[in-house]
C-alpha cells in the first residue's frame, strides 16, 4: 500500500472509534455514570451526616479512601511513565498506545483528586489546604505530607493534562479536517489552529521533549511524596525509608495493569490490532514482570527489616499483617501482586493477550489489597494496646469506591468518543 | 440612573435594612450584657456554691459551680469532713440527673386504664388525704417507706408519720450493712457502722468490703487511704473471694474461698491473741469457743496459700495500729454475721476502739432496715393490710428477691405513692407519683455520719413542677389539716438550724455548707458470752455458699442500681472489664478455657428456676468457680435472707452455666487486656534498665515563656475509680455518643482508665490523656495548623481550623485524639450542662484534652488582675479536681517549688513510650502500689 | 503570486525542497507545512535552534526560587512550632520547592511554546484550506538572491 494511502487509513482505523455511539457503548455508559451518581449520594450523604457512616473509627482514622487515593495515584503513573520515560528513551514501541496511557493518567488523577475531599472530616472547608493568606494570615503548615501532597498532585495533575493536550494538538488538526458545522470550530479552537508550518514543529518538538523531561522526574516524586504521607508518621508499619522506592515501583505495576485492562478490550472492540500488535503486549508484560519484581522484593525487606531489627512494635505489627484480623487480604496481595505475574517468565503467557488481561485484574485488585492492607493494619494496631481496634468499611465506602471507578471509566468512554484514542501523528511518523 | 440617584437609593436600603434588624424577635430571652441579671452575679463570672451530693448514701460535699444561674460542674468541697473535695465518678454524673430529659415533670396518676396521666399538685394532694383518711376507716395501716434518709428531713418523717397517723417502716437499703450492724450490736451494744479512720493505721486488712467503689463512704476512705499510703510503713491486704476494684488495688489481695473468710479470721485473731498487738483481753469462754487452726488446715480450708497466711500473721504481729473491716461480699452470706463479729473481736483485742474504730461517729445504718423487714412487708401487703404506702426514694420492686413477690403485692395496697425524680420500677408499680425535686433544686441537710451535718442548698429554682420531699410532707400535713402548710420547707429548715447551730452557727453553715459537731466519745464493752455464742461454730461447715457461685456485686458506675438511668454512666467503661454497655457475667480464665468460652460469647446462667442469659467476659484474676455479675443486671434475683442478720445474700449458689451458642455485641473497648511487655507500666524491677529519660533530639528545645504545664500522675494512688473521666467529659462538652458507637470504638473519652493486667492476674491502672508532647507526632502533620504547641507548652487544638483530615490521630501512639464522626447532640435540657467557656463541636472536627485550657485562662486572667503569676495549686484540671486519691498533680513545671516539678523529678517518675522522643509533659509516678515516695535525682 | 507544491510522497517533498534551497529561494519565503515532523527539514533548510528552552530554564529556576521564598517566609511570618521542628525547616521546603520548580517549568515551557510557535493562531482554527496528509511548500513571490 502507498505511503499516501497508509498515512490515511492510520486515520480513518483510529477516527472510526469517534462515530456514532451504538447501543452497548450507551447502556455501558449508563452503568458507569449511575455508579458515579452514586458516589455523589453516597459524599453528599456522607457530608451532610458526618464521617461516621464509613466504617472508621479510632485507631484506624484512614481507611477505604486513603487507598482510593493512593490507588488512583499510583495507576496515575504509569500512563507517565508510557509517555514520557519512554518517549526520553526513545522507546518505538510506545506510540502505539501512549495516548490511551495519556488518558488514563489523566482521568486517574481526576479521579484521585477526588479522595482528598471525600475523606475530609469538614469538606467544606478544603480551602484551608491551600496555601492563601486568610484573614489572618495564616498560611499552611509546609512541614506536612498532605501539604505535599497538595503541591505534588496539583503539578502532577497540571504538568499531565498539559502534556495530554500538547500531544494532542496535531491530532485535533486531524479531526477538525474530519467534522463538520460546530463540531469542526470547536476542534478547530482545540487545536489552536495547528497547521503544521516547520515554526509550529520545531517549537512542538522542543515543547514535547522538554515537557517530557518535566514529567520524568514526577514519575519518581510524585508516589514518593505520597507514601510519604504513610513514611513520615511514627507508626510502625509504615514509618520506613523503604516507601519511597516501593510505592514509585508498586504504582507502576499497577498503573500497567490497567493500561493492559483498558487497552485490551479497546483493541478487540475498536479493531486496532494493526497498531496494536503482541509485541507491544509482550513489552508491557514485561514491564508488569519487572515491577512485580521489585514490589515482591520491597515486601522480603519490609518483613525481613521488621523481624531483623528486634523492635517489638515492629514485628507485633508484621505478624498481625500476615496471620492478624486482615491475613484474608494479605494473602490475597500476596498471590496476586507476588506469586501469579511470576508466571509471564513464560514467554507464550507473555503473549497471550486473553491472560494477560485476566491477569491485570488481578493486579489491579491484588494492588488495592495492598494498600487497604499497609493501612489499615498498620493502624489497627500501633503502640498502645488499649487503643487496639478494627475497621471494616461500610456501605457507603463501598460505594463510593465503585463510583470512583465509575468516574474513571465514563471519563475514559467518553474520551474513546471525543479524542482520538490513539496517538495518530507520532504513529504516522513512526510508518 | 443618575449616580446622586444611585447613592440616594442606596443609602435608604441600608438604611432600612439597618434599622429593621433593630428590635428583637424574642425580647424575652434578652439579656442585657451590661446589667447583671441578678444582684451579685456577672455574666461570664463562675460562682460556687455549697451543697451535698445525693446520688449514693454518702454524703460527699458539693462545690456547684454556676454560670449565669445554671449549675455547670459539681466539685467535691474542699474540706469537707467526708470527701475533702473529691468526688466520685457517680458524683460527678449526678448533674446529668438535674438534667436529665426523662425526669418526672409533674404529678402522675395512674387512670383506670393503667396509665400515668399528669395531675396537679392539689389533685394529688386531696387524694392522698382522702386515702390516709380512708384507709383509717378501713381499718387498713398507712405506711411510709423511705431509702436511707438522714438530717431534718428525717425528722421531719417522723413527725409527719406520728401527726398522719402513718407507721413508718424501716428504711430500706440494698446495702445495708446489717450483718456487720447487728455483729457490732451484739458484740458492743452499738448496732451500727462505725467511722473507720484508715488514714491513721498502718496495717488494713478489708475483708470483702470495696471501700474504694460502693463501700459505704467510699471517696471518704479513699481519702484516707491515700494519705495513709504516703507513709511508708503503711500496708493494705484485702481477702475477697472474686475480684473487685478494691481487691485489684490493694498492696496483696487473697483470694478466699466463698464463705471461708471466718476461718481466715479466726485464725488472725489467734494469732493477735497469741502474738499480738494486743492491748485488750478476750474473755475467757470467748477464747475457749474460738476455733484453732493451724496455718496448713487455715489454708486448706480457706484456700490462701500458707506463706500468704503467715504473712499475714507477720504483719500484723509487727503492727501498731492495725485496722480490720469486714463488709461487703464477705458478711453477705450465711455466716456473714460471724465474719463482721469476729472482725469486731480482733478490733477489740488489738485495742483501736475508740481511736481507729469509732461508734461516737458512726456512719448512721443503725435505722436502716433489712430484708428480712422487707420480706415482712411484702406478706402484709399480701394480706391487703396497707392502705396509702409511702415509696420515697426506694427502689424494692427491682432490688428485692423475685420470691418475696413484692412487684404483685404493692399492688394491693390501697393507694401506692412513690416520691422520685427518675421514672424506675417502683415508680412503674405506683399508683400515684410525686416528682421530687433534685438536691441542686432543694433546701435540706444530710448527717452522712454522726456529728457531721452537711447543707444541701439549691443553685436552681426547681426546672418542672416538682417538690422536695419536706416541701410535700408539710404540704400533706397541710392538706390532712385543712389549714394548708404551716411553713415552707425552707423556713422549716431554718427554723431547726437556728434552734440547732444558733443564728451565727446556721450563718456560717449556710456559707460552709458543713459544720462538724463535737460529740462526746463513747466507750464500748465487749460483751463475752455473746461473743462465745458467736464464736461457737463461727467456722462450722456447711454454711458457705455451694460453689460454682454467682456473685451479685454493686456496680461501680451504679451502686445498686439507682444510677442506671444517667446515660454518661454507660458512657464511661468499667475499670476492669472497660466494658460501657450492657450486661456481662465475668468468668475467670480457667474456666473460661474448659466450656470453651470467649469474650462475648453468650452463657446461660442458672440456679435452681432461674435462669438469665450473660454474654461473657473473661475476668484475670477471679477463681475457678466464681462467677461475677453486677447486681444491677438481674431484675429481681433470688437470693436467699440470712434469718439472723436480716442480710440478703450476695450468691447465686451450684449455678449452672452453658454456652447459648450466640455472640452478643457489646463494647469492650479496651484492644488487649494486657500492655504485651511494652512498658507502658513498667516493671518496677526493671526500672534501672533503661534510664527514664528519652532519646536526645538534634533539635534544640524550646522555649517556654512563663509558664510550662506538665502533669504527674501517681499510678501507685490511682485505683481505676474513672472519677476523673466523668469529671473531664462534663467540664468539657465531651459528648455520649451510645452504644452504637462504642461498638465501633468510637468512644469519646478525652481522658480514659486503661486497665492492664499482669501475668498473675494483678491489674494496674493507667489514666491516659493527652501527653501534651513537647516534639508533638501530630503537630507536625496536620496540614492547616489546627494543632501547633503553644509557648506554655501546650498541644492546643484549634477547632474552628480543623478540616479533620484525621493524620494527627493516626500519627499520635497513645491514640488520645477523639473525632467528631457525627454531630452529637444533647437532649434538651442536658444541653444545660454546657460549659461556656469552650465550644461544642461539631462533626469532622479533631478534639483531645487540653489541660483544661479554660481553666487556665480563667486562672491566669485572674492572675493577671492582681498583676502576679499563677500560684501553684491555683490553678488545677478537672480530672486533677475529682480525683478522690489525689494521684493527678497539675501545675507549673518551670516553677521550682510546685509540687509537679518535684514529683516529675523523684526517681520512680517515668514517661509512657519516652524513647519514641515524643517528651511528653505528663510525668507517670511508678512503683508497686503502697511504694514509698522516693526523693530521687532529677 | 504563490508557488504552491503538494506532495503525497516524503522524498519527493524532501527533494523538491532540496532543489529549492539550490536555487536559493530565502528561508523567509518558504513556507512548509507536513503532517508530522520531518527532521531533515531543518537540514536542508537550518535555521535557529527553538527558545523554548530558555523558557524552560526561566520557569524553572523561578519555581525553585519561588518555592523557597515562600516556604520560608510564611513560617517566619508567623512562627508556630509544630513538633519541635525548627521554624524553617530545609527538608520538607525542597519538596515543595520541587513541585513548584516542575510546575513552573511546565507551564512557563508550554507558554513560551504558544509564543514562539504564534500560536493560537486565528487562521488556523477553520483554516481555508486542508492540506491532510500532503507535505505543503509554499514559496512567497518575491526575488531570488
Amino acid at each position: 500500500m502507498d505511503k499516501p494511502d497508509k498515512l490515511a487509513r492510520v486515520e480513518q482505523d483510529v477516527l472510526s472509534a469517534m462515530k456514532r455511539p451504538g447501543l452497548a457503548y450507551l447502556a455501558a455508559l449508563g452503568c458507569t455514570a449511575a455508579l458515579f451518581l452514586g458516589l455523589l449520594g453516597f459524599w453528599g450523604y456522607q457530608m451532610k451526616t458526618g464521617m461516621g457512616v464509613s466504617g472508621l473509627m479510632h485507631p484506624v482514622g484512614w481507611g477505604v479512601y486513603i487507598t482510593n487515593f493512593v490507588f488512583w495515584v499510583g495507576i496515575a503513573h504509569s500512563g507517565t511513565l508510557i509517555s514520557a520515560v519512554l518517549y526520553l528513551f526513545r522507546a518505538r514501541f510506545r506510540t502505539s498506545f501512549n495516548r490511551p496511557a495519556e488518558a488514563m493518567t489523566v482521568f486517574a488523577l481526576l479521579v484521585a483528586g477526588l479522595f482528598p475531599l471525600i475523606h475530609l472530616g469538614r469538606t467544606w472547608k478544603f480551602y484551608y489546604l491551600f496555601p492563601y493568606p486568610t484573614q489572618r494570615m495564616l498560611w499552611v503548615n509546609f512541614r506536612s505530607p498532605l501539604i505535599w501532597d497538595v503541591f505534588a498532585v496539583s503539578t502532577y495533575l497540571t504538568v499531565s493534562v498539559v502534556f495530554f493536550y500538547v500531544g494532542l494538538i496535531p491530532d485535533f488538526a486531524i479531526v477538525r479536517r474530519y467534522k463538520e458545522g460546530l463540531a469542526k470550530r470547536i476542534y478547530g479552537f482545540l487545536s489552536l489552529g495547528w497547521t503544521g508550518t516547520r515554526r509550529q514543529w520545531k517549537n512542538y518538538n522542543q515543547l514535547y521533549l522538554f515537557l517530557a523531561a518535566f514529567a520524568t522526574p514526577l514519575v519518581a516524586s510524585v508516589h514518593s511524596v505520597v507514601s510519604w504521607d504513610f513514611a513520615m508518621s511514627i507508626i510502625p508499619g509504615w514509618h520506613t525509608t523503604i516507601f519511597a522506592p516501593y510505592f514509585v515501583a508498586g504504582a507502576i505495576f499497577s498503573g500497567t495493569a490497567m493500561v493492559i485492562t483498558l487497552v485490551v478490550p479497546m483493541r478487540k472492540i475498536l479493531v486496532l490490532d494493526r497498531y496494536i500488535t503482541d509485541d507491544h503486549f509482550e513489552s508491557i508484560a514485561k514491564i508488569l514482570l519487572f515491577t512485580s519484581l521489585i514490589v515482591t522484593y520491597s515486601y522480603i525487606v519490609e518483613f525481613g527489616l521488621a523481624f531483623y531489627s528486634g523492635n517489638p512494635f515492629e514485628m507485633e505489627e508484621f505478624r498481625y499483617r500476615a496471620l492478624g484480623d486482615y491475613t484474608v487480604m494479605f494473602w490475597i496481595m500476596i498471590f496476586c501482586n507476588s506469586l501469579a505475574p511470576l508466571t509471564l517468565f513464560v514467554r507464550s503467557l507473555r503473549r497471550n493477550v486473553k491472560y494477560l488481561f485476566v491477569l491485570s485484574l488481578l493486579v489491579n485488585v491484588g494492588m488495592w489489597v495492598e494498600r487497604f492492607v499497609i493501612i489499615v493494619s498498620s493502624l489497627a494496631r500501633d503502640f498502645d494496646p488499649y487503643a487496639w481496634g478494627t475497621y471494616t468499611p461500610s456501605i457507603v465506602e463501598v460505594g463510593i469506591t465503585l463510583g470512583s471507578f465509575g468516574l474513571f471509566f465514563t471519563a475514559y468512554l467518553l474520551f474513546l468518543k471525543t479524542l482520538p484514542v490513539l496517538s495518530i501523528t507520532e504513529i504516522k511518523e513512526h510508518l | 440612573m443618575k449616580r446622586r440617584d444611585f447613592l440616594r437609593v442606596l443609602g435608604v436600603l441600608s438604611g432600612s435594612t439597618l434599622l429593621s434588624a433593630c428590635g428583637s424577635k424574642t425580647s424575652k430571652t434578652f439579656v442585657s450584657p451590661i446589667l447583671p441579671p441578678e444582684e451579685g452575679v456577672i455574666p461570664g463570672e463562675a460562682y460556687f456554691s455549697p451543697s451535698t451530693c445525693t446520688e449514693c448514701p454518702a454524703g460527699c460535699g458539693l462545690s456547684v459551680k454556676r454560670r449565669e444561674g445554671w449549675p455547670i460542674k459539681l466539685e467535691g468541697a474542699p474540706g469537707h469532713p467526708i470527701n475533702d473535695g473529691g468526688l466520685c465518678i457517680r458524683g460527678q454524673s449526678s448533674l446529668t440527673r438535674l438534667y436529665h430529659p426523662e425526669r418526672v415533670e409533674t404529678p402522675m396518676l395512674r387512670n383506670d386504664r393503667g396509665k400515668f396521666k399528669a395531675v396537679s399538685w392539689e389533685k394529688a394532694f386531696s387524694l392522698v388525704s382522702e386515702s390516709l383518711a380512708g384507709s383509717r376507716d378501713a381499718g387498713r395501716k398507712n405506711l411510709y417507706l423511705s431509702g436511707r434518709t438522714t438530717g431534718s428531713l428525717s425528722r421531719l418523717i417522723d413527725a409527719f408519720c406520728s401527726r398522719l397517723g402513718v407507721e413508718r417502716l424501716p428504711e430500706f437499703e440494698v446495702y445495708s450493712h446489717s450483718a456487720v450492724a447487728e455483729a457490732n450490736g451484739i458484740l458492743f451494744g452499738e448496732r451500727d457502722v462505725p467511722r473507720y479512720r484508715i488514714g491513721k493505721a498502718d496495717l488494713l486488712l478489708t475483708v470483702g468490703a470495696d471501700i474504694l467503689a460502693t463501700h459505704v463512704s467510699p471517696v471518704s476512705y479513699t481519702r484516707e487511704l491515700s494519705r495513709a499510703r504516703s507513709r511508708e510503713d503503711f500496708r493494705w491486704f484485702h481477702a475477697e473471694p472474686h475480684l473487685s476494684l478494691t481487691g485489684a488495688n490493694a498492696d496483696r489481695r487473697f483470694v478466699v474461698r466463698p464463705g471461708r473468710e471466718a476461718v481466715l479470721l479466726a485464725y488472725l485473731l489467734r494469732q493477735v491473741l497469741d502474738r499480738g498487738p494486743r492491748r485488750s483481753g478476750l474473755p475467757q469462754e470467748a477464747v475457749d469457743a474460738l476455733p484453732r487452726f493451724s496455718v496448713g488446715k487455715a489454708s486448706e480450708k480457706t484456700g490462701v496459700s500458707a506463706e500468704e497466711l503467715a504473712e499475714l500473721a507477720d504483719r500484723m504481729a509487727n503492727a501498731r495500729h492495725p485496722l480490720v473491716i469486714a463488709g461487703g461480699v464477705s458478711t453477705s452470706h450465711r455466716g456473714g454475721l460471724e465474719v463482721a463479729a469476729l472482725a469486731g473481736m480482733i478490733q477489740w483485742v488489738t485495742g483501736e476502739i475508740p481511736r481507729l474504730v469509732d461508734f461516737a461517729r458512726n456512719e448512721k445504718y443503725g435505722g436502716t432496715g433489712t430484708f428480712r423487714d422487707m420480706e415482712a412487708l411484702s406478706a402484709r401487703l399480701s394480706r391487703g393490710e396497707a392502705g396509702v404506702l409511702f415509696l420515697s426514694r426506694t427502689n424494692p420492686v427491682f432490688s428485692l428477691p423475685g420470691g418475696f413477690a413484692f412487684r404483685e403485692n404493692v399492688r394491693n395496697a390501697k393507694l401506692s405513692v412513690a416520691f422520685g425524680d427518675l421514672l424506675d420500677e417502683t415508680m412503674q408499680e405506683a399508683d400515684l407519683i410525686l416528682p421530687l425535686s433534685h438536691s441542686l433544686e432543694s433546701w435540706g441537710d444530710v448527717e452522712p455520719r454522726r456529728g457531721v451535718v452537711s447543707l444541701v442548698k439549691p443553685v436552681l429554682a426547681p426546672l418542672y413542677g416538682t417538690l422536695s420531699e419536706g416541701d410535700i410532707l408539710l404540704r400533706l400535713m397541710g392538706a390532712v389539716s385543712g389549714e394548708g402548710p404551716a411553713t415552707g420547707y425552707r423556713d422549716y429548715l431554718f427554723a431547726e438550724w437556728t434552734k440547732r447551730f444558733g443564728k451565727k452557727g446556721k450563718d456560717a453553715f449556710s456559707r460552709n455548707g458543713f459544720v462538724v459537731e463535737a460529740l462526746p466519745g463513747t466507750r464500748v464493752t465487749l460483751n463475752g458470752t455473746k461473743a462465745a455464742a458467736l464464736l461457737k461454730d463461727a467456722t462450722a461447715e456447711g454454711r458457705e455458699p455451694e460453689t460454682p457461685v454467682l456473685v451479685l456485686v454493686p456496680s461501680l458506675r451504679t451502686f445498686d442500681g439507682r444510677s442506671r438511668g444517667l446515660p454518661l454512666l454507660s458512657e464511661i467503661p468499667d475499670p476492669l472489664t472497660t466494658i460501657s454497655y450492657g450486661r456481662w457475667l465475668s468468668v475467670s480464665p480457667g474456666t473460661a478455657k474448659v466450656l470453651g468460652l470467649k469474650d462475648r460469647m453468650e452463657a446461660n446462667v442458672s440456679s435452681g428456676g432461674w435462669s438469665q442469659v450473660f454474654p461473657v467476659k473473661i475476668q484475670p484474676g477471679l477463681a475457678e468457680g466464681v462467677f461475677v455479675a453486677s447486681r444491677d443486671f438481674v431484675d429481681s434475683p433470688p437470693l436467699a435472707t440470712d434469718g439472723r442478720t436480716g442480710e440478703a445474700t450476695w450468691f447465686l449458689e451450684g449455678i449452672r452455666i452453658g454456652k447459648s451458642g450466640r455472640v452478643a455485641a457489646i463494647p469492650i473497648l479496651s484492644g488487649s487486656p494486657s500492655q504485651r511487655g511494652r512498658g507502658l507500666i513498667p516493671d518496677p524491677s526493671h526500672r534501672d534498665e533503661k534510664g527514664h529519660h528519652g532519646k536526645e533530639s538534634f533539635y534544640p528545645e524550646h522555649e517556654h515563656k512563663g509558664y510550662r504545664w506538665a502533669m504527674a500522675i501517681d499510678l501507685a494512688l490511682c485505683n481505676g475509680c474513672s472519677a476523673c473521666v466523668a469529671a473531664c467529659y462534663i467540664e468539657n462538652n465531651v459528648p455520649v455518643v451510645g452504644k452504637k458507637d462504642h461498638l465501633k470504638g468510637r468512644e469519646m473519652s478525652w481522658l480514659r482508665i486503661e486497665p492492664f493486667y499482669g501475668e498473675t492476674g494483678n491489674v494496674d491502672f493507667l489514666p491516659m490523656l493527652c501527653q501534651q508532647c513537647d516534639s508533638a507526632p501530630c503537630e507536625t502533620v496536620c496540614p492547616v495548623f489546627a494543632a501547633y504547641h503553644n509557648p506554655e507548652g501546650l498541644n492546643v487544638q484549634v477547632y474552628n481550623r480543623c478540616v479533620g483530615t484525621r493524620y494527627c490521630s493516626n500519627n499520635c501512639p497513645y491514640k488520645v485524639r477523639r473525632f467528631n464522626w457525627f454531630w452529637h447532640t444533647w437532649r434538651k435540657p442536658l444541653d444545660r450542662m454546657h460549659n461556656p467557656d469552650l465550644e461544642v463541636r461539631g462533626a469532622g472536627v479533631m478534639e483531645k484534652c487540653t489541660f483544661c485550657i479554660q481553666r487556665i485562662r480563667a486562672a491566669k486572667d485572674r492572675a493577671k488582675d492582681d498583676s502576679r503569676k499563677v500560684r501553684d495549686g491555683e490553678v488545677t484540671t478537672a480530672c486533677a479536681q475529682s480525683c478522690p486519691t489525689g494521684a493527678i498533680t497539675f501545675g507549673n513545671l518551670l516553677d521550682p517549688e510546685s509540687k509537679v516539678y518535684r514529683l516529675a523529678h523523684l526517681a520512680r517518675a517515668y514517661r509512657v513510650f519516652e524513647g519514641l522522643g515524643t517528651k511528653p509533659s505528663v510525668y507517670y509516678l511508678g512503683g508497686a502500689k503502697g511504694g514509698p515516695e522516693k526523693e530521687g535525682h532529677g | 503570486m504563490e508557488n504552491r507544491m503538494m506532495f503525497q510522497d516524503r522524498e519527493e517533498f524532501l527533494s523538491a525542497l532540496r532543489n529549492l534551497a539550490r536555487e536559493g529561494v530565502p528561508q523567509e519565503r518558504i513556507r512548509v507545512e507536513t503532517p508530522y515532523y520531518v527532521h531533515e527539514v531543518d537540514e536542508i533548510l537550518p535555521t535557529s535552534p527553538a527558545k523554548v528552552k530558555n523558557f524552560s530554564l526561566l520557569g524553572a529556576a523561578s519555581g525553585t526560587v519561588f518555592g523557597f521564598a515562600f516556604t520560608i517566609l510564611t513560617s517566619l511570618s508567623w512562627p508556630l512550632i509544630v513538633g519541635g521542628k525548627p521554624i524553617v525547616s530545609i527538608p520538607p521546603f525542597i519538596i515543595i520547592a520541587f513541585a513548584l520548580t516542575i510546575l513552573f517549568g511546565a507551564l512557563s515551557t508550554f507558554f513560551g511554546f504558544l509564543i514562539l510557535a504564534r500560536l493560537p493562531s486565528v487562521f488556523g482554527v477553520v483554516p481555508k484550506e486542508e492540506f491532510g496528509n500532503a507535505f505543503v511548500i509554499t514559496v512567497e513571490p518575491g526575488e531570488t538572491k
